[in-house]
């Protein structure tokens, strides 16, 4: 699914935390949202998800306006900074609930959802843990039971924020590949937010510097590298 | 410093001993004389004549009427105030509006409003000789002097209690499970039964316990409103200042024995409770 | 013109706004803002002079005085006690803490006429302690000595509650380099200690005192209700509104409410500046 930011702003009362941005992601793209905190990367990918809504400008998914879509029916796998696991319940519970939640009729059956469970856990290689809690897991594990989570649900895009945040170095550059692997396995659209341009520039097919509620530069790793369009990226980049 | 010749054992971080005995002395000393004395007279008062005489007292019509009563307003009004805590919770907590601090400091006034006065507001409201009670009254639906005027009361006595616990724990928890929720499909009635409830269910039994406690023992405002008529809108504690006026001593501490037993129930689950969910409470990571 | 523009609420995905503020509003509405209002508008309706008539008879200036300067007193001692208790409640073991520590939420529990008439029960002269307080020549019971035991009695907990979980933060660190420095331990539980526990104090003692000034229940009963010695200010309402003076009662209510928003405002007030003494919180 190609993704259209049509002239999106956003304020806050009286902060401004978009400013009108507009941003056009092919079908299938890996894409990293870099900048400083305060940047508006977060906001932008929470616009994309339906979880905060646009005071101006609009949101096309494949051409089609989608902007006053709800959270519901955007079907964006989002994977939250701090992963929001449920805390109150299994790991299994966790990745099945999308398919719990869904309207009676569409619902797949007890084995089905048992058996996607499953698969998901094996994807991501953790095939053991379907009856623990949050609690007992780690800091990679809840990351990647997050991420199965958000794709039990079979979504239209892949949204995550700040997804190796809270990782310590080692567990981070495993994590990356994971995330690479499994873009390249569902050929999601997959929009990341990071602060860490070494994460954006090996992770992602295409980047986007932000600052201060405006898109600085888009391009690919090596282009912004090579030519950073303004002052502010050659600092970000050179930091 | 003569100190310097004693051997001493303790960190500095603690009293002297001979101090800190004196401290937990005036500690116990007082909770006895302030708390136990008047919880064991209650006990030994209703006693006085035998277990007999005391059992008795509250197999009587009008005993049983108050107690009836005082059970059906707790019924009406704990469900009431719970439903506006969790309403005035996720207001408070999920959503961001101007004003909010005002709110709060509204939803706390009750606090500071004297029970007496509380019972004044609404018979000034809905007493027959305003225009709306005496229009209700003309169609039927009294308000004061009866059971609506009596759940409006203790409503408000009540008012802060269940959203009093809950805004904390909601505020500490945040909002992204829910959006988590959200995200993967599920309705907003589905969000909050399943991921936002379990996540409040002990604050919410926590606040809903001090609510019943209260409810059930509401006097001042419930004096006013009630009317104090015997067999009507006597509640527990109206009966037992009316039992205790006439010198029915027995009989008033027999009814005053129920609601104290149904008090230390309440303690002893409150307790329960911060033993075993400390953590998912309010009340006990307050600062 | 940006005022205007800026939302009331900022709209997100977040569901049940319509359903949760209209429930808020209407039953803040009903039970709270109404009949208070209906107070404030009776005693607009009577007339400021008039207000000021009642409130100035001496039968309620003795009844005001009197309720405010035994909570004042009762307050207080529960400002002290209650420190001390939350202190042997949490850096002291022994035996029964836990009972003693479950005992402090009774007054919360325990419903004020219950405690109004064990108190009462207590404190006559035919009582438990009455009668040895009659041994000294003291009379409790149906005295102002009376009403203040039943106002400490319903607001003991609340000091102590505030107060506890500081105690529990404190870190022992501070106390410790306190006393690296030479202080003694009184000396560094008076301007150390002490201290660090005046914001958290000040907070119950205005809840103490605001639940003091209005309590009926506990007080009527061992009061004795004589006028201008032992009448306190909420039994005056009650005994206007039973003879259908609904204009005096309202001039008292108001009266009341006045006097305790001004001085939980003026607790406040003391409360803001002695954090912004601290630095933090």
């Amino acid at each position: 699914m190609h993704i259209d930011i049509d002239e999106i702003a956003k304020t806050f009362g009286a902060t401004t935390a978009l400013h009108p941005v507009s941003l056009s992601i092919p079908s299938g793209a890996l894409v990293a949202l870099l900048g400083p905190s305060g940047s508006g990367k977060t906001t932008l990918l929470r616009i994309l998800g339906g979880l905060e809504f646009p005071t101006s400008g609009r949101v096309m998914f494949n051409g089609q306006d989608a902007t006053g879509m709800t959270v519901q029916e955007r079907r964006a796998g989002f994977v939250f900074q701090s992963y929001a696991l449920f805390r109150h319940m299994t790991v299994f519970d966790n990745i099945a609930y999308g398919l719990r939640a869904r309207p009676r009729g569409q619902r797949p059956p007890k084995a089905e959802i048992t058996r996607r469970v499953t698969k998901l856990l094996d994807l991501i290689q953790l095939p053991d843990i379907a009856s623990r809690y949050p609690t007992q897991l780690s800091g990679g594990q809840r990351q990647r039971v997050a991420l199965a989570r958000a794709l039990a649900i079979e979504p239209r895009m892949l949204l995550l924020d700040e997804p190796f945040g809270a990782l310590d170095a080692k567990v981070r550059k495993e994590l990356r590949q994971g995330l690479r692997d499994i873009h390249d396995e569902t050929g999601l659209t997959t929009v990341f937010v990071t602060h860490d341009q070494d994460e954006a520039m090996e992770l992602a097919d295409l980047v986007v510097v932000m600052s201060m509620g405006r898109i600085e530069q888009i391009g690919r790793p090596q282009d912004i590298r090579g030519k950073p369009a303004t002052e502010f990226v050659r600092d970000f980049i050179s930091a | 410093m003569s100190d310097a010749t004693l051997p001493t054992f303790r960190t500095a971080t603690e009293e002297a001993p001979l101090l800190r005995i004196a401290l937990i002395a005036i500690a116990v000393a007082g909770l006895a004389i302030l708390v136990f004395a008047p919880l064991a007279v209650v006990f030994a008062e209703a006693l006085r004549d035998g277990w007999l005489a005391a059992v008795e007292s509250l197999g009587n019509r009008d005993a049983r009427s108050a107690i009836h009563l005082t059970l059906l307003i707790t019924a009406i009004a704990v469900p009431a105030n719970a439903v506006f805590g969790i309403a005035a919770a996720w207001f408070i907590t999920k959503f961001d509006f101007r004003g909010k601090a005002f709110l709060i400091t509204l939803i706390d006034l009750p606090f500071s409003v004297s029970p007496v006065v509380a019972g004044l507001c609404i018979v000034l409201l809905f007493g027959a000789n305003s225009a709306i009670g005496s229009w209700l009254v003309a169609h039927g639906w009294p308000i004061v002097f009866a059971i609506p005027g009596i759940v409006l009361a203790t409503v408000f006595v009540t008012f802060p209690f269940v959203a009093r616990e809950l805004i904390p724990v909601m505020i500490e928890q945040g909002r992204t499970e829910e959006e988590a929720a959200l995200t993967l499909g599920a309705s907003g009635w589905r969000t909050f039964r399943t991921v936002t409830l379990p996540n409040i269910r002990w604050a919410l039994l926590y606040g809903t316990l001090l609510c019943t406690a209260r409810a059930m023992g509401e006097f001042g405002a419930v004096a006013v409103v009630s009317g104090k008529i015997r067999g009507q809108t006597a509640t527990m504690p109206i009966t037992i200042e009316m039992l205790y006026n006439e010198y029915l001593s027995v009989a008033a501490f027999s009814m005053a024995a129920l609601l104290t037993a149904l008090a230390l129930v309440t303690l002893l689950l409150k307790t329960l409770l911060e033993l075993r969910h400390a953590d998912q409470l309010a009340a006990t990571r307050r600062h | 013109m940006t005022m205007a523009a800026r939302p009331l609420v900022h709209k997100t995905a977040m569901p049940g706004l319509g359903l949760s503020a209209g429930i808020t509003i209407a039953m803040l509405s009903i039970v709270v803002l109404l009949p208070i209002g209906a107070l404030l508008l009776k005693g607009a309706s009577f007339g400021l002079t008039n207000v000021l008539d009642v409130v100035g008879r001496e039968r309620v200036m003795a009844s005001l005085y009197l309720s405010f300067k035994l909570s004042l007193l009762a307050a207080l001692f529960n400002l002290v006690f209650g420190v001390l208790l939350a202190w042997v409640l949490v850096r002291y073991r022994f035996p029964g803490k836990r009972i003693l520590d479950a005992a402090v939420d009774l007054p919360f529990a325990l419903p004020t006429a219950v405690a109004g008439i064990a108190l009462t029960a207590l404190y006559a002269p035919n009582g438990a302690f009455g009668s040895l307080a009659q041994q000294v020549g003291l009379k409790i019971a149906y005295t102002q000595a009376g009403i203040f035991i039943a106002l400490v009695f319903v607001g003991l907990p609340f000091v102590t509650r505030t107060v506890q979980p500081v105690i529990e933060e404190i870190e022992q660190e501070v106390e410790e380099a306190s006393a690296t420095l030479g202080a003694s331990r009184l000396h560094t539980l008076r301007h150390v200690i002490l201290p660090m526990l005046a914001p958290a104090a000040l907070t119950g003692f205005a809840l103490s005192l605001a639940r003091a000034v209005g309590e009926y229940g506990s007080v009527i009963f061992i009061a004795g209700n004589i006028p201008l010695r032992t009448e306190i200010a909420p039994l005056l309402i009650v005994i206007q509104l039973e003879e259908f003076n609904y204009d005096a009662a309202a001039a008292i209510g108001i009266a009341m409410l006045v006097i305790s928003f001004a001085m939980l405002l003026a607790i406040n007030l003391i409360q803001i500046v002695s954090r912004r003494k601290m630095g933090h919180v």
